[in-house]
């Protein structure tokens, strides 16, 4: 199957800096993986996810050098920190998770079948008619889950996606990566959780200063 | 507080276009319209559309913080330094016309204040959006008015939790004025600089979710639309353009 992304040489400079993010990479993704992209802190394993998802340099600006072939389509993205993703215009967590669906014009009855889906994917359906505003944060995150995976993406990427999660909760969520890689789509998740990373994963990089070091099964990499 | 009061008033309940179109006519009423009398029935209408909205205990604070001193000011530059004839009030001579002037562009702020934001008050940006998108403006577009009608409300939740933050940090908020003027710095360099670090991700997820993607958005669940409201909508509209036809006639009130 041909990959839905692949990086030959690719580096990646932020705007106003001199120093790339991302050094030489020769990499690939394919449907159906799970892939945990873990490293020391500023080894660019956020900027790895952005480039791959096609946001960088598109939103952040910067310079790409080398070649990105892609395929994506529906890239969805979930970060850390879920209050800075919610939209501020929705007052239903139902409302927030359709919002992805019916920005992009689905038809409603698809929007509403793909909101209903994502939340109880999420385990998020009893929170359907709570504000937003009033969620803890790990309630808030699986919200925001529920609208990356709401938009059905083709590659989902996840920056450290159970930092608001308790245990329990964590370990749903890498159970539920690995169902949607089943699924067909292909995950990237940056963590420093190897724990986790190891058991949901299918295959492991590891990064350090921009370069990927390792890359192999969870195993090998995460051992 | 300046931003959306969940509610069930009938103002809450109609089409956002109505509130908004009420809250517009009386702006241009008010600009139509030179007569103190006049002036205070828009006031009047204005503060009626507040209790009908069931909001006043929520507009009448950044009323009266953003009415008072304007009043003040205006009084003083037309009412003490305005022109003869003069009329005695309490142990003032004020000038009449200076007086009539700050009355009439004091009761026209008011009403301004108290339509637009009882409209903030009681449209939801969450209806608004729906019944926009059901009229096919783009979205891009209409993200950013809706977004610019919820800043308010998000950064002062914002401030409250730095300013938690800084006060168990030891910041002090009493004193005198220079002492509060300090503690402004751990509230604002925080407030801006973590809104500033938080646009990055903000622009990123909702790009992802379809925000700029051109295509046209689905409207889930938009606000019916009754034939009442729409005859209200022109009534209003043909108000407005009945004040300004006297107004320019020379009939104005």
């Amino acid at each position: 199957m041909k990959p839905i992304v692949r990086l030959r040489g690719a580096s990646f400079t932020y705007p106003g800096v001199h120093v790339p993010a991302l050094h030489g990479l020769d990499f690939e993704v394919r449907h159906g993986e799970v892939i945990a992209v873990t490293g020391p802190i500023g080894a660019g394993t956020t900027t790895l996810l952005l480039v791959a998802a096609g946001f960088a340099p598109r939103l952040t600006g910067g310079t790409l050098a080398g070649e990105r072939e892609s395929l994506v389509a529906r890239p969805g993205i979930v970060f850390a920190t879920p209050w800075t993703q919610l939209t501020g215009l929705c007052h239903s967590v139902f409302a927030e998770v359709a919002f992805g669906p019916a920005s992009h014009g689905v038809p409603r009855e698809r929007v509403l079948a793909a909101a209903q889906r994502a939340m109880r994917q999420a385990q998020v359906e009893h929170l359907a008619e709570r504000e937003p505003s009033t969620l803890s944060g790990g309630e808030l995150q699986r919200v925001i889950v529920a609208s990356a995976l709401a938009l059905e993406p083709d590659l989902l990427a996840l920056d450290d996606p159970a930092a608001e999660l308790d245990p329990a909760a964590a370990d749903a969520l890498y159970a539920l990566l690995r169902e949607v890689a089943e699924a067909g789509a292909a995950v990237l998740v940056a963590t420093p959780d190897v724990e986790r990373a190891a058991k949901a994963a299918t295959r492991a990089l590891l990064l350090e200063r921009g370069r990927v070091v390792r890359d192999g099964t969870p195993t090998e990499v995460l051992a | 507080m300046i931003g959306y009061v969940p509610g069930d008033s009938p103002l809450h309940r109609a089409h956002p276009y109505t509130p908004l179109a009420w809250a517009g006519a009386l702006l241009l009423v008010a600009f139509a319209v030179s007569s103190p009398a006049a002036i205070g029935a828009v006031v009047l209408a204005a503060i009626t559309t507040a209790v009908v909205g069931r909001v006043v205990p929520s507009v009448v604070r950044p009323v009266l913080l953003l009415a008072l001193p304007t009043w003040g000011l205006l009084l003083v530059l037309h009412g003490v330094l305005g022109p003869d004839p003069r009329i005695a009030l309490g142990p003032l001579a004020v000038s009449q016309p200076g007086l009539t002037r700050a009355l009439v562009l004091g009761g026209r702020i008011t009403a301004i204040l108290f339509a637009f934001l009882t409209v903030l008050a009681t449209v939801s940006p969450a209806r608004l959006v729906e019944a926009m998108t059901a009229r096919g403006v783009p979205f891009a577009r209409l993200y950013l008015l809706v977004s610019t009608l919820t800043l308010v409300p998000r950064m002062r939740a914002r401030a409250a939790q730095i300013l938690e933050a800084q006060q168990c940090r030891g910041l002090r908020l009493g004193g005198s004025p220079l002492a509060r003027l300090r503690a402004l710095g751990p509230l604002v360099l925080p407030l801006v600089l973590g809104a500033l670090a938080e646009v990055d991700e903000q622009v990123l997820a909702l790009d992802a979710r379809g925000v700029t993607s051109g295509a046209r958005r689905t409207p889930l669940a938009p606000p019916p639309d009754r034939a009442g409201e729409r005859v209200l909508r022109w009534v209003l509209g043909l108000l407005v353009v009945a004040a300004y036809t006297a107004k320019f006639a020379g009939h104005g009130l």
